[in-house]
């Protein structure tokens, strides 16, 4: 067995230490040790996104991270970025058009989406599709989720944006 | 994914049939090969490590020998498993004189499966043209006389070394090594003839009769303690 | 599938790693970004005892604007390549590449080094790299030395780079003020490897090619170089006359093996879509 390794890293803004395995993934230290089970474990290989989170406020795949990589990063999950209310339109959006369904793809779609808005304010719906192309529906047909984001660009786009 | 190529090898045609038939030159010549020994007359165990890119797997197969037409041609058939996937297929392998050398054309099928195929379904048959290119490359230093055991195609430490110097190799179990790797088609076409597969490959230097004689003996063991075993079995 | 057990150690030299590659060889892995790393291990396709994570070495981060070339460093993400205006002054070929590295998230983790050093047939990085005439940094227990692009990619999965060796970074001649750039990739999903792609690059001189440079990526086991075409195309303007030429000339200079998702013919002729595409891009942009 190899030897654990100690780190120290910020989870949601908490900071916290911890004994890890080198070959634990991130998504499983959050969802095992540290109980946030939002994140989700999906394919293991990095290309179905159920597993995305932020890393120092990137997104990163949690399944091709290893918890000893995160010692002193910052982590953040849905469950913290939520709370700060960054991402209150996109989940209202994501209600009106009923973008979530089972709900497993949304914390990494969420994410994904929040990231898209910060990088291309200005894409089609076509640029869109393909950035979210990295995270995997097998509920909605992605359509109601691209409505949900298209609607989001347009509302910022408004010269005197003011959220519903 | 389908295969051909030809390579003219520098030999003539009974010697280079001969050395396909050999399982210590093959052993020496097949990229990664960890050991090989024969089951029977027509029918090798093959325990490959195979290196490409990131990939370093293990895979343990068979290998037949059918409508052999010595020393013109054969066909064979292979399967394999490894933790990473499996593999089958078929070649025909044709042996023509040209001068003092020989062409040999060779012409191979084979499926690939499990997360080999499906990772590596695009390189395929780049991958396995490689590992074709290696394996002639060792076979032609080989013929040429390079034979100490080293060969130029592949630096690995696993390549090329036989079972010697193994003294629990009879044991089918014992013999190598991760357990991922045993392929379950090979363990109970091994388990039949232990002793007799043994012995063809623990002698670096064989060829000629010396190490026939070795597998008389071994066999001779084999059926020895089989009819021992069998008579106490209830 | 999670990964097998490996030791864990992350040195912060860049002597302390090599030293750690010298003493376990083959046995011992690089962690820089992970994203093709953790991938392979999460499958259980290799095992091995030890990974090294280079993420502390400060000598291989950083994107900078030299004299008359510009660095790139092993560890810098595919994404700070994306997001980069030093990057889009110098090198624009690699910005038009950048978002073809599969999703945002791996490019915000996988590294250039890491890339250039897997060398896969289906990489981005390599063929432009080529494209750009880069020349590799690769420090090794004598000292560094360098590898121009072209003599570095050496066939499937292997460089140049010695077994005790390790790229530290990449410098990129500053190219002619004049030079235009264009990167094409075809891929079923926006995200999945490369069917085939081209990166290409020429000075548009009174609207004809100079100095033409046409790199091929998943058309081979390495980035390959179409000098037939370039040849073709010198001192001419675009037409698509001289697409249909250059499409013959293409057919000499590519062979593609099939695979379990393309014929060779059908990449022979996607390559040959994409080179026209490329090269009515650069006649366009000048």
């Amino acid at each position: 067995m190899a030897k654990s390794v100690q780190i120290v890293t910020r989870i949601n803004g908490v900071e916290g230490t911890y004994q890890v395995d080198p070959r634990l993934h991130l998504v499983d230290f959050l969802r095992e040790e540290v109980e946030l089970k939002t994140s989700r474990v999906g394919c293991e290989q990095g290309v179905c996104g159920a597993c995305t989170v932020r890393l120092d406020g990137e997104i990163i795949r949690g399944c091709l991270f290893l918890a000893v990589q995160a010692d002193g990063r910052e982590i953040d999950t849905i469950d913290g970025i939520s709370d700060q209310g960054e991402l209150r339109e996109l989940q209202q959006s994501f209600h009106d058009h009923n973008a979530a369904q089972c709900g497993y793809c949304t914390p990494g779609m969420l994410l994904t989406a929040a990231a898209l808005l910060r990088e291309k304010p200005q894409a089609t719906r076509e640029q869109v599709r393909e950035y979210i192309s990295g995270n995997y529906c097998r509920c909605t047909g992605y359509h109601s989720i691209v409505d949900a984001v298209c609607e989001v660009l347009e509302l910022h786009r408004q010269p005197s944006a003011k959220s519903a | 994914m389908e295969l051909l190529g030809e390579q003219l090898i520098g030999a003539g045609r009974q010697t280079v049939w001969d050395a396909l038939n050999d399982p210590e030159i093959l052993a020496r010549c097949i990229p990664g090969c960890e050991e090989i020994t024969r089951l029977s007359e027509n029918q090798l165990q093959v325990k490959l490590m195979v290196k490409m890119g990131p990939v370093r797997s293990r895979f343990a197969g068979t290998l037949t020998l059918q409508d052999i037409k010595a020393p013109e041609s054969c066909s064979l058939v292979f399967e394999g498993t490894g933790a990473a996937g499996f593999a089958k297929g078929g070649s025909t392998v044709a042996l023509t004189e040209e001068g003092a050398q020989t062409r040999l054309n060779y012409a191979a099928k084979a499926s690939i499966g499990g997360k080999l195929g499906q990772v590596g379904g695009r390189l395929i048959e780049s991958s396995a043209r490689k590992m074709a290119d290696e394996f002639f490359s060792a076979f032609q230093a080989a013929l040429s006389g390079n034979g100490a055991g080293d060969n130029a195609a592949d630096s690995a430490p696993g390549n090329g070394e036989l079972q010697s110097g193994r003294p629990e190799a009879d044991a089918p179990e014992g013999a190598s090594v991760q357990p991922a790797a045993a392929g379950a088609g090979a363990q109970p076409a091994v388990a039949a003839a232990p002793a007799a597969a043994h012995a063809q490959s623990s002698r670096p230097e064989g060829s000629g009769w010396r190490p026939e004689l070795y597998r008389v003996f071994w066999f001779a063991l084999g059926v020895f303690f089989t009819l021992l075993v069998s008579r106490w079995l209830p | 599938m999670k990964a097998p057990s490996f030791d864990y150690v992350k040195p912060d030299s860049l002597d302390d790693v090599l030293a750690l590659l010298a003493q376990h060889g083959d046995d011992a892995r690089i962690l820089a970004g992970g994203q093709t790393l953790l991938a392979t291990l999460n499958m259980r396709l290799s095992e091995p005892e030890l990974l090294i994570d280079i993420n502390a070495v400060e000598a291989l981060k950083g994107i900078e604007a030299k004299d008359d070339h510009l660095w790139i460093g092993a560890l810098v993400r595919h994404s700070q390549i994306e997001d980069s205006p030093v990057v889009a002054q110098h090198a624009p070929l690699l910005m038009q590449a950048a978002p073809h590295v599969g999703h945002r998230a791996i490019r915000n983790q996988g590294t250039f080094g890491g890339s250039i050093a897997f060398a896969d047939p289906a990489a981005e990085w390599p063929v432009c790299t080529v494209a750009l005439d880069a020349v590799f940094h690769l420090a090794g227990s004598q000292g560094v030395r360098k590898v121009p692009a072209a003599e570095f990619f050496l066939d499937l999965y292997t460089t140049e780079m010695a077994s005790d060796e390790m790229l530290i970074g990449c410098e990129i001649p500053f190219s002619p003020p004049d030079t235009k750039y264009a990167f094409q990739e075809l891929a079923r999903r926006h995200g999945d490897y490369a069917i085939v792609g081209v990166a290409a690059t020429a000075q548009m001189r009174g609207g004809a090619f100079n100095n033409a440079r046409l790199v091929f990526l998943g058309m081979g086991n390495t980035p390959i170089r179409a000098l037939d075409v370039e040849q073709l195309v010198e001192g001419k303007a675009f037409s698509d006359d001289l697409v249909s030429q250059a499409k013959q000339a293409l057919v000499g200079v590519l062979q593609p093996s099939a695979d379990l998702y393309s014929s060779a013919n059908t990449k022979m002729h996607l390559a040959g879509v994409l080179m026209g595409r490329v090269l009515k891009q650069l006649a366009e942009s000048a």
